[in-house]
């Protein structure tokens, strides 16, 4: 490019003036450069039957990777869902099994031996993380069908993904001192009471899916920050996409995740936003492969 | 004020009406007892006492009232020319369309609500976009896909006829003018002012209720008894109440009812999620500097405002009064008569909810005549004669002069 004649040439002292506001650009963009978005392991996704049309696979996955996340660890009613995305991005998808063949029988599997025999066959046919998510308050993690998911996630090494209340929990853990189970949306429990839990439980870990109580604009709840600096190990985050729609919250959920993680010190951001899911779901996976 | 004298006094007097009349209360087989009594008082007095908008300083202004009122019929506000706020908002049909979803410039993607008693709600829109009249009736104006309006429309208009430049002058105390950045605002609290007026007459529940509390059998017993009895549905076993609640029969908030929210192409409506971020977004706001309460009071909830996930997909709870005139039903019109409505609840398809959301909601399961009679007490719940024109505001003294 040829200097502009109209212009008054550029003297030595003004180039040397302008050398720190590049310096100053360039180590801006070097800054930029260097803080990709966190990565998220999103460990609450459903894809029902519902889903498929609306949100095809390839659709799917392509929001999933939309959202920056990681891995996603992916439960569906019916389990052909989970299998369908696997088959189109498993180095994304975490499956997880979920008992229930169809919607609608979140408040009956429990009751309904007939899930026993669709798990025994789904595990012998699939790889899964994880039994799950299913639904079990108090007394019922005691029938036979929760205790049989139970006695199979043990041989199978599975975690259990339980959206139930403590009692349930106090229950499995009753039925297998070994068990490990991620707690969905950590009970929608208060921060003390989930904190007691996994105090008196190692094995637990909880997921703090549609729930907003842990952090609000940016920042974590004080009572919250607690359990995170207490068991920056424990936690997970995820979406939770019980309807069809809530495919397109995905990247939203996942940029909010981000917004208050950064409120953490950087170790437990890192931890509880997709270090956790890898150490403790996805590594199965890649050893069983 | 008003509205703590009749929470606070109506249910002992109640009671004291249920002590003396249960004896000869039985009205046929609906016979309510003294819990659904005061239940039912709940949902009255009506009409309700007018209550004026702190954030509109003309909201009760006789000269904004009748400059609102020429404007709501007014196409030339529109781009076109040929699209009014009442082309979508027609009084016979209780300000609604009967489309499913609305048509301005440009087809929309949500039901048309109605526009009575709008002066009693808290957030405005399916969504809650809006925490005020005045904001909530400019955006149709200047949206490019409804009216397509702007300043220099509005200013010409309002100057093109003595009649509404001499009212804008009376109620803002200025002449219409394109750059003052006020103009628009102003135009939309006056069209508010009028909107405030829109009273829905009283109903058959209404003089069901005024019955039962007088303990006047003999009124109570006129009533259809599927009437009766789809009351005693929606207060018991429908649980309808919780959120239909009060005279209006909405507790003005939101709620996600398993109905689908896909829309095309964008994907989805994010109902109440996306509404609080345009609200917060939005100049027009009670945080912005239109709002005319010094006080700021009238901004407490605005400012309490935290999106949550729940809310994705969360439409507003809609007032049960006038029903019957103002089908299809849901956000998105996707209901075309109240039996489909009931039949919805009937059915609803729990997956839907998430299991820590919205409890209350559980399939009814209601039989043919239970659904009849529910639907029976639904449309008792609107105007007994055919909902007539509005009754035209006068002109302020000042500007009675006949339009050119």
């Amino acid at each position: 490019m040829k200097p502009d004649p109209a212009s008054p040439p550029r003297t030595p002292g003004k180039r040397r003036a302008l050398i720190p506001g590049l310096l100053f650009a360039l180590v801006l963009l070097a800054a930029n450069a260097a803080e990709p978005k966190l990565p998220i392991f999103d460990a609450h996704i459903h894809y029902s039957h519902d889903a498929w049309d609306s949100t095809p696979p390839k659709a799917a996955i392509a929001i999933l990777r939309k959202a920056g996340l990681k891995r996603a660890m992916v439960s569906s009613s019916s389990d052909d869902g989970t299998q369908k995305l696997r088959a189109e991005a498993p180095d994304l998808v975490v499956p997880a099994l979920r008992p229930y063949r169809k919607r609608g029988e979140i408040s009956t599997w429990v009751r309904d031996e007939s899930v026993i025999g669709h798990v025994e066959e789904r595990l012998k046919k699939y790889r899964y993380a994880a039994i799950g998510e299913f639904h079990v308050y108090g007394a019922d993690a005691d029938l036979p069908v929760m205790r049989r998911m139970t006695q199979l996630a043990r041989q199978y090494k599975l975690w259990l993904h339980l959206h139930g209340d403590s009692d349930a929990i106090e229950r499995v853990m009753k039925q297998d001192p070994e068990a490990r189970i991620l707690w969905a949306h950590s009970g929608f429990d208060r921060p003390e009471a989930v904190r007691a839990m996994l105090r008196k439980y190692p094995r637990l870990h909880a997921d703090l899916a549609f729930r907003n109580d842990h952090a609000s604009g940016g920042k974590t709840d004080p009572a919250w920050r607690e359990a995170f600096l207490e068991f920056p190990d424990r936690f997970l985050v995820g979406t939770d996409t019980f309807t069809p729609e809530r495919w397109h919250y995905i990247v939203e959920h996942a940029d909010w995740s981000r917004g208050w993680l950064a409120d953490l010190p950087r170790d437990v951001a890192e931890k509880i936003g997709w270090r956790n899911g890898e150490t403790l779901f996805a590594s199965m996976m890649t050893a069983k492969q | 004020m008003t509205f703590k004298f009749d929470k606070f006094l109506i249910r002992p007097l109640v009671c004291i009406l249920v002590l003396t009349s249960v004896p000869s209360a039985q009205a046929g087989e609906a016979e309510f007892s003294a819990d659904e009594i005061a239940r039912i008082a709940s949902h009255g007095p009506w009409p309700m006492p007018a209550k004026t908008d702190t954030g509109n300083r003309v909201s009760g202004n006789p000269a904004a009232i009748r400059l609102g009122y020429h404007l709501f019929f007014e196409p030339r506000l529109a781009a076109n020319r040929r699209i009014a706020c009442a082309t979508c908002h027609q009084p016979g049909r209780g300000f609604q369309d009967g489309l499913a979803t609305a048509r301005g410039l440009r087809p929309g993607k949500r039901n048309t609500p109605g526009l009575f008693n709008v002066g009693q709600h808290r957030w405005f829109g399916w969504d809650g976009g809006h925490d005020n009249l005045w904001s909530a009736s400019l955006r149709p104006i200047l949206d490019p896909a409804e009216m397509g309006g702007d300043a220099r429309r509005t200013v010409r208009l309002l100057r093109s006829q003595t009649e509404l430049d001499c009212h804008y002058r009376q109620a803002f105390g200025k002449a219409p003018d394109a750059r003052d950045e006020e103009l628009l605002v102003n135009v939309a609290k006056a069209i508010a002012a009028w909107q405030e007026t829109l009273v829905s007459p009283s109903t058959h529940f209404d003089a069901l209720r005024e019955a039962l509390l007088r303990g006047d059998d003999d009124a109570v017993a006129s009533h259809a008894p599927a009437l009766r009895r789809g009351l005693r549905l929606f207060l018991g076993r429908g649980q309808c109440a919780t959120c239909h609640a009060g005279p209006l029969f909405s507790n003005g908030e939101f709620g996600d009812i398993g109905v689908p929210f896909f829309v095309k192409p964008e994907g989805v409506d994010p109902g109440r999620q996306g509404g609080i971020k345009r609200l917060l977004a939005n100049p027009y706001n009670l945080l912005g500097r239109h709002n005319d309460d010094a006080t700021g009071d009238n901004a407490t909830a605005t400012r309490h405002l935290k999106p949550e996930h729940r809310n994705f997909g969360e439409f507003k709870v809609p007032s049960l009064r006038n029903l019957k005139y103002t089908a299809p039903y849901m956000h998105n019109g996707s209901l075309a008569t109240l039996r489909d409505v009931v039949r919805h609840y009937s059915e609803i398809d729990e997956d839907r909810l998430h299991s820590d959301g919205e409890r209350i909601l559980k399939p009814l399961r209601l039989s043919e005549a239970e659904s009849t009679d529910l639907i029976a007490f639904l449309e008792s719940l609107s105007a007994r004669e055919a909902l007539l024109a509005p009754v035209v505001p006068p002109a302020v003294a000042a500007c009675d002069v006949p339009l050119r």
